[in-house]
């Protein structure tokens, strides 16, 4: 039954661009970016048990160095590709100093972290174009260089492009959560006592962890300045944090489709209440207010019951 | 066939602020002597097995597994090593069901725990060796529930499933029939006689059912406001003078 | 030399109002054990009354005060006794969360209320004017707030060294079961704290308002830079949260003038350093 479901969404994610204007396109794009974020935040909240609330610096950092990269060789390749390594290598670099806490200390390291590179992001004109931002991005073509070149200027390429990338980023993920590795993480979120007293060396784990959400938020980050043309500090800042937080809380923090599901109401949410108020902070305030009160498990824990993974 | 040492400490200590829990300890537990610690309420028995099992550091001495020093090594490379243990507060893995909880140090014994692609259930020598002890503690008809949802008593099983499932050459076991009625309570020290019939593993237990003590044991180490006040065979202990002050007329 | 001077005594009056925003927040977490992530939402609701009463309503300054801080003090109030009283006992995790949701939900209520343009009101009349130290001009202003600063310190200090209710309030920090067990009534407590703390915060934004911007970013502003002041100083600290927030403050100041363009990274960079060397603080133990 799952399968049938997943399959429907998949081919009816692929035919898309067919009966749906540029918004729908320009939209769920937007919500496959958050997808991924959130998936790589869960991986490390519900998972593992860390909240980090800093994960937009290394979106940034996927972000930043993807734009770099297209402005003086326009490879969306190599430009997806760098932003996803650097994301990763900057992840591991900080994730050593992070993963030494917990709890409070660990959430507000991440925090400090995270409004690091954004205040790098904003000042350092020369390197990040300072509050300006980058602009002129051009959503170069994709390429292997001497075997083929795909233009992909229009918005339905691309959308194209973004979906691959995240079926494929998708699926990877789901690998990893149902492997030993994912059985590792979540014991470690249950008990972290219990898990070193069965040989887990809890500290290298959560390093591992920490290093897959950021390579996950650096790939959402590397497919947006394609999107844009441009990219801005904004998306280092810690409100941009509190996205994948608020997604993956909505669609369920312990199951693994939850940030998918969580990411997906965000933005239907968000476009339903804008319609109607300018006030859409005080309604998404509301609803993490009565989650956290009562629902915990997000949407999943009300069609899957709680206690346990489905 | 001499006896092997398996652990021994010298002159172990640790310091609560001005308190000594544990003070001037020199113990040693032979392999495959079904040893007993005993002791009034803040003997330091639970300290002591803190101490061995690598969750608390010494503020002194040594602890020697086999012919290792071990005083500073992490719990983790411990069990890696040979040496587990069970904990008197509940300590398991909630959210997993209850195979997950016992795969999970399976996994980690056959250093296949970080495997990030492979499924769960294609690990087949893992996935045996799990159901194989499911069998043993007891516990196969829960396999699927989440195991923070057993039964207290069912959850003291899987403590001491996870705590064989490392197949440890030493495992302590921290009151392991802690907070059961008589009748769970049995059946906790039933299961604990039948692991240490069936398997190659020494276990060194923290009890306070003196009936299970002396049925069970071949060794019996008192401690008493941190230090060892006496140990050897059943029948030495129940006939010492000093023993029998510290419990006070308790039926022993 | 005299401008280094001058700046550091505008860092000085900077630091003051981070210290009332800081302890605030070290008092409620070293009693509560809770990170409270809308406290700088209270800082800005205490500078928007405040605005109201003195600004608008022309109520006398001092009365505007104290009315902005006992308004506060009620919102802290329905804070914890409605909501956060039911969830100490789950995962830090969902603490922080539902903190965080009252930041979104203040946030709204201020642009809803008051609209999102800001505001500096009148400076009262006794405090107009300059003072000229170290060749430049300091405001008056400015010297009251060190001044209130200073009060409020001396005042805490009193009051969790002298008083029987600072005694009661500090055994409970250090072991809640035991103090539970003589007696204290802990959950009246903790509302007495989370509201002493509100009503901290809400002084630091309602004292800010005739120098400074009120609007509705302002507590998201500074609540970093509490946080960062808490860490240095220790989590439950009082006396490191006023050395802290004047580190800090001064830092700041001195950062603008050296150097603008990494001051903000400066200062995250000595909380991760802190946080990593010694999380408990500078003085904690």
């Amino acid at each position: 039954m799952k399968t049938l479901t997943i399959l429907l969404l998949v081919v009816l994610l692929s035919l898309l661009p067919l009966f749906a204007g540029k918004y729908i396109l320009y939209m769920t794009i937007h919500i496959l970016l958050l997808s991924l974020f959130s998936l790589g935040f869960n991986l490390l909240f519900g998972f593992t048990g860390l909240l980090s609330f800093g994960q937009a610096g290394f979106y940034a950092v996927g972000a930043y160095a993807c734009a770099k990269i297209l402005l003086s060789v326009p490879s969306l390749l190599l430009g997806i590709l760098g932003g996803v390594v650097m994301a990763g290598v900057i992840s591991f670099l900080l994730g050593l100093l992070s993963i030494r806490h917990t709890r409070i200390y660990f959430s507000m390291l991440t925090l400090c972290f995270g409004m690091m590179i954004f205040s790098l992001a904003w000042k350092w004109r020369d390197m990040t174009g300072g509050d300006d931002g980058l602009v002129g991005i051009p959503r170069a073509p994709l390429e292997i260089p001497g075997l083929w070149k795909i233009n992909i200027a229009t918005m339905e390429s691309y959308y194209y492009v973004v979906l691959v990338s995240s079926l494929l980023a998708i699926y990877i993920f789901y690998r990893l959560v149902n492997s030993p590795l994912g059985l590792t993480l979540q014991g470690i979120r249950d008990s972290e006592t219990r898990a070193a007293c069965v040989g887990i060396s809890v500290r290298n784990y959560r390093l591992i962890s920490f290093t897959i959400a950021g390579l996950y938020a650096g790939l959402a980050g590397a497919l947006l300045p394609p999107l844009e043309n441009t990219v801005a500090p904004t998306v280092a800042h810690w409100s941009h944090s509190a996205e994948p937080v608020l997604a993956t809380l909505l669609g369920g923090i312990y199951s693994f489709a939850g940030p998918i599901v969580g990411s997906f109401l965000f933005y239907i949410i968000k476009d339903i209440i804008v319609r109607f108020t300018e006030y859409w902070l005080i309604c998404l305030g509301v609803i993490v207010l009565v989650l956290v009160l009562g629902f915990r498990g997000g949407v999943a824990s009300i069609f899957y019951g709680k206690g346990g993974r489905e | 066939m001499k006896m092997k040492e398996i652990i021994r400490t010298e002159g172990l200590a640790k310091y609560f602020g001005e308190m000594a829990a544990v003070h001037e300890v020199n113990l040693t537990l032979q392999e495959g002597l079904f040893s007993s610690i005993i002791g009034p309420n803040g003997a330091g028995k639970t300290t002591l097995i803190n101490l061995l099992s690598g969750y608390l550091l010494p503020d002194a001495g040594r602890i020697f597994f086999r012919e290792a020093d071990v005083t500073r090594t992490p719990p983790h490379k411990r069990v890696k090593m040979g040496i587990s243990r069970s904990f008197q507060i509940m300590n398991i893995f909630p959210r997993l069901t209850v195979f997950q909880n016992i795969l999970l140090p399976v996994l980690s014994r056959l250093n296949k725990n970080s495997r990030p692609f492979s499924a769960l259930k294609n690990n087949k020598e893992a996935v045996e060796e799990t159901e194989k002890i499911l069998n043993e503690v007891w516990l196969w008809e829960e396999k699927d529930s989440p195991a923070g949802k057993l039964s207290h008593g069912g959850q003291r099983f899987l403590e001491l499933g996870i705590a064989v499932a490392a197949n440890p050459q030493l495992c302590f076991l921290d009151e392991p029939s802690s907070g059961m009625n008589p009748i769970e309570r049995v059946n906790v020290l039933e299961l604990v006689k039948k692991l240490s019939g069936e398997r190659k593993t020494t276990f060194a237990i923290v009890e306070h059912d003196m009936d299970v003590v002396f049925s069970i044991s071949d060794w019996i180490v008192v401690m008493n406001r941190g230090e060892i006040l006496a140990e050897g065979k059943p029948e030495d202990i129940r006939n010492n003078r000093e023993v029998r002050d510290i419990y006070l007329g308790e039926e022993i | 030399m005299e401008t280094l001077a001058f700046q550091g005594l505008v860092g000085l009056s900077l630091a003051m109002y981070l210290w009332l925003l800081a302890a605030g927040l070290t008092i409620v977490f070293g009693v509560l054990g809770i990170l409270n992530f809308a406290h700088g939402s209270l800082f800005m609701l205490g500078a928007y009354f405040a605005f109201t009463f003195y600004g608008l309503w022309g109520i006398n300054f001092w009365l505007a005060i104290l009315l902005s801080l006992l308004t506060v003090g009620i919102v802290g109030y329905l804070m914890e006794r409605l909501f956060l009283r039911h969830i100490y006992h789950l995962d830090h995790a969902f603490q922080l969360l539902l903190t965080f949701s009252f930041i979104l939900i203040f946030d709204d209520v201020a642009k809803m209320v008051w609209g999102g343009v800001a505001k500096i009101p009148a400076m009262p009349s006794f405090f107009e004017g300059t003072f000229s130290v170290f060749g430049r001009l300091f405001p008056i202003y400015n010297i009251f707030i060190i001044g209130s600063g200073l009060l409020v310190a001396l005042v805490l200090w009193l009051l969790f060294e002298k008083t029987w209710w600072g005694k009661i309030v500090r055994a409970s920090a250090s072991d809640r079961e035991m103090a539970s067990a003589i007696g204290v009534n802990i959950p009246t407590l903790f509302t007495g704290v989370f509201v002493l703390g509100a009503m901290l915060a809400a002084l630091g934004g309602a004292l800010g308002t005739p120098v400074r911007v009120v609007a509705p970013g302002i507590g998201a502003a500074m609540i970093i830079q509490a946080f960062i002041i808490t860490v240095i100083g220790g989590l439950g600290n009082l006396k490191g949260a006023f050395v802290g927030a004047v580190i800090v403050g001064v830092l700041s100041a001195y950062g603008i003038l050296l150097f603008p363009v990494f001051e903000l990274f400066l200062i995250f960079v000595i909380m991760a350093i802190v946080l990593m060397v010694k999380p408990q603080g500078l003085f904690g133990g």
